[in-house]
């Protein structure tokens, strides 16, 4: 997002307009209030006496609450104003504004103060595709309120604009005939109201109100979920700030579902993300399981109460599949758009084994992992019953939805990101490689889970004799010998798909990985080709596609790159590990803590600042969870039955750091450590803590 | 008070929501269902008549009565509808949003029990390519 929008959210109901507050959005301009996937008003236009109003200042109070601070007119050099108008948004079921005017003259003043609005009902996906609506508008004016409507057969959507003092209502907006006495003041409450207009009631208020979210609860709720979080004490004092950024933008990702309510699982990222996706809700729950193991929770509950249950063609959905997203807008109520939900993504459902194990290993919460015995044993049977579709015991993909499903269904989800080194594209089924190192550790680890809360002994011997199987044919299927690396995949006649790739970190990650193999696959991770000195790119430089901007092509993942940090640690690679936290940590710092989703894969020599990929997302869930991960990894924080095992391996720039409560099965522990791994520093001027070393 | 039925003089064979809760009463247990337990109350319009069934679901155990009453959860559509959603050429959730289908209650009882609708008539697997396994 530009800096000219502000956005502001609670739950997946958010804001987005200018800096003076204003919302004028055109079909294909992201502006708006949006809830559920549908925007609710396009237009909300303040003016005095006909008059704009220019922006002195914006405040983001909260995540859910901002401040404009406004004087009339604009494109003035000289502003000399008698009046201020202070606008207070909060977000919640829709948004309430107070509107203040202060009268800063020695006399009273006549206003007519005048809010305009409409609501085009746009789908999300209409206002990223620039589609056309089917439907009818109706606007009218009830009970003092505006009701701005849209209808289109049994689908109905309304939204509801009122305000506590009296005001002229039309089918365009409201009108106050105001009179502010001499260095006095005016204020009047505005509420805007999403309704869902087919059966009554407005959209999210059930759980908003069972939540608590509303008004100064939420500023509580927010303070507790600091709180309950652990406590950081770092003498790098960089380190403090994202943490508690990740810690802020983790609240606001919170995602409640109306199945249920009061509890919350991570959404993907703000503003066009905040939904319910099996891949990012999971690997985000991973990353922040050390610090609110909540949310691994809820996502394992919320996501098998969705996993696919029969074969649906158009949603890609098999027995046992997760999830990919889900969606609430008019499309997808209509089967324009298969998210309701959708299910192409071929690794969240290994995945979602892997995040029960985890989930356990640190809770110790056995009845969640009886309760969900089902649904794990049917994601473990997708993976050779329906995922296997080259039929050489591989997890492959091949939409089912040609129309709008997805092609890429593994992270690097666009059209480019999986080629040949000469940068041809490979055909589908394509079995790429991170899917089996996923579908290796669910295998282990449902094993683990079989034999310790199932108490299905034969099932836990199969599962790992089928892992041994995997790991063994993988280690010679996806090899390419020439570079002494993995393939980024397997094309439909089962040839290496060649490409040098970060792909090969998540491997570390799974374990699948032989050991006699391990040394060369982290010598490309930190090699000049993957390494940019700020983290792993996404793909390696020389190869055909390879472009530091491109998005998965080149760019570096802060996400992908706490994984692979994982991924070192898992194999021993402490110091490695460390340098790559080093690297991410100090791109965070250009960012006011708040990592993007990606930035350039220029070498950090180069640019020396990270440069930031173009994206409309942030906070993404997985960047912000991100540092969180990777304190665990340079912490070596590891639960060890009843224990957390610490073995620090941090990076010297760090000085001291305590991380004091981490919850678990052991209660609270404290863990800390000093840094010791000798990074290179360079002279930016900032604090950095340097990474090539 | 007995709603009169719309599906009284009716062939079973033409009712596929009789079929469906016959069916349903006459499994017993549904694994599907394990993690659920609580009532569904149905109420399925058909012209001036209401059809009414109560599910209780206990840890797989399923009970079929056709009855008004009080339930955790009620679910509402049109007969003609449902029969196509118990057939598998409508989706639920997609149904909620679009308005033909109003679940009222615990959300997440009616989640987990729509897992037991069929899919799509005609939507297959996908063949496996190679059929080649690397040993």
């Amino acid at each position: 997002m530009t800096g000219e929008l502000v956005q502001i959210l609670e739950g997946n109901t958010f804001v987005v307009s200018d800096r003076a507050g204003d919302i004028e959005a055109s079909r294909t301009d992201p502006t708006g209030l949006f809830s559920f996937d549908t925007r609710f008003l396009s237009r909300w236009v303040l003016t005095i006496n006909g008059e704009r109003l220019n922006a002195l200042s914006t405040d983001d109070l909260q995540y859910f609450q901002t401040r404009f601070f406004l004087v009339p007119g604009t494109g003035t050099v000289y502003v000399d104003a008698k009046l201020s108008v202070i606008r207070l948004r909060e977000v919640g079921a829709g948004f309430s504004e107070t509107l203040r005017i202060l009268n800063h003259e020695g006399e009273p003043v006549d206003l007519t103060v005048r809010i305009e609005a409409a609501s085009d009902f746009a789908d999300l996906f209409e206002v990223k595709d620039a589609l056309k609506k089917k439907g009818t508008y109706a606007n009218r004016v009830e009970d003092g309120a505006l009701i701005l409507g849209y209808a289109r057969d049994t689908y109905k959507r309304a939204t509801r604009v009122s305000s506590s003092k009296r005001a002229e209502v039309d089918d365009k907006g409201l009108t106050f005939r105001v009179r502010i006495d001499a260095h006095d003041e005016w204020s009047t409450d505005l509420h805007v109201t999403a309704i869902d207009a087919t059966w009554g009631g407005p959209i999210g208020e059930e759980e908003d109100v069972r939540a608590g979210h509303t008004g100064k609860s939420m500023t509580r709720g927010l303070d507790k979920w600091i709180r309950r979080a652990p406590r950081l004490e770092c003498s790098w004092g960089p380190l403090q700030e994202t943490y508690q950024r990740s810690l802020v933008d983790l609240a606001a990702l919170r995602f409640s579902t109306r199945s249920m309510p009061g509890h919350s699982l991570p959404a993907a990222g703000l503003p066009w993300f905040m939904t319910m996706f099996g891949r990012d809700s999971i690997l985000t729950s991973l990353q922040s399981l050390p610090f609110t193991p909540e949310l691994a929770a809820t996502t394992l509950r919320a996501l098998g109460e969705r996993q696919g249950t029969r074969l649906d063609d158009f949603r890609d959905e098999d027995p046992g599949r997760i999830l990919h997203e889900m969606r609430y807008g008019e499309m997808t109520a209509f089967e324009e758009r298969p998210h309701s939900p959708y299910y192409g993504n071929a690794d969240a459902t290994p995945l979602y084994v892997v995040l029960m194990d985890e989930y356990e290993r640190w809770t110790g919460d056995t009845k969640l992992v009886r309760e969900l015995e089902y649904e794990a044993r049917a994601a473990l049977n997708w993976i050779d019953e329906y995922a296997d579709l080259q039929g050489n015991g591989y997890i492959a993909y091949k939409r089912r939805n040609e129309k709008t499903g997805l092609g890429n269904q593994c992270w690097k989800d666009s059209w480019d990101s999986i080629s040949f080194r000469d940068g041809t594209l490979p055909g589908f089924p394509r079995a790429t490689c991170e899917l089996q190192g996923y579908a290796y550790d669910a295998k282990m680890r449902g094993a683990r889970l079989a034999r310790l809360v199932w108490h299905d002994e034969g099932f836990a011997d199969e599962l790992e004799k089928s892992a041994a199987d995997l790991k063994r044919r993988f280690n010679r299927d996806f090899w390419v010998e020439r570079g002494s690396y993995f393939a980024v995949a397997l094309d439909p006649d089962g040839r290496q798909v060649d490409t040098l790739t970060s792909n090969i970190g998540h491997l570390l990650w799974s374990g699948i990985v032989d050991r006699s193999k391990a040394k060369a696959v982290v010598g490309h991770l930190m090699g000049k080709r993957l390494y940019s000195g700020w983290g792993v790119r996404t793909m390696a430089e020389g190869e055909a596609r390879y472009n530091p901007i491109g998005y998965h092509v080149g760019t570096v993942w802060p996400f992908d790159n706490s994984f692979i940090a994982w991924g070192l640690r898992r194999y021993g690679f402490k110091e490695e590990a460390a340098k790559i936290a080093a690297g991410i940590l100090d791109a965070a710092q250009y960012f006011d803590g708040r990592l993007p989703e990606a930035f350039g894969g220029y070498p950090r020599e180069m640019t020396r600042y990270p440069v930031q990929y173009p994206t409309a997302c942030s906070p993404q869930a997985w960047s912000t969870g991100a540092p969180l991960l990777l304190l665990r990894t340079m912490l070596g924080l590891e639960p060890l039955g009843d224990h957390l095992i610490v073995d620090p391996a941090l990076p010297a720039g760090f000085g001291h750091l305590e991380l004091l409560d981490i919850p678990g099965r052991w209660r609270r522990i404290d863990a800390f450590g000093r840094g010791r791994v000798q990074t290179a520093r360079s002279s930016s001027g900032r604090w950095e803590l340097g990474a090539s070393g | 008070m007995p709603a009169a039925s719309a599906t009284r003089g009716k062939r079973k064979a033409d009712d596929p929501t009789h079929e469906f809760f016959d069916g349903l009463a006459a499994r017993g247990h549904e694994p599907l269902l394990e993690n659920a337990s609580g009532s569904i109350r149905f109420d399925l319009t058909g012209g001036k008549n209401v059809d009414h069934w109560v599910v209780k679901l206990k840890k797989g155990a399923v009970a079929v009565s056709q009855k008004d009453g009080k339930a955790d959860a009620t679910v509402s559509s049109d007969r003609a509808f449902f029969d196509r959603l118990i057939q598998g050429r409508e989706n639920a959730m997609a149904a909620t949003l679009r308005g033909v289908l109003n679940v009222k209650g615990d959300l997440g009882l009616v989640l987990t029990f729509q897992r037991i609708f069929p899919g799509p008539p005609g939507s297959q697997r996908r063949a496996r390519t190679a059929a080649r396994r690397s040993r």
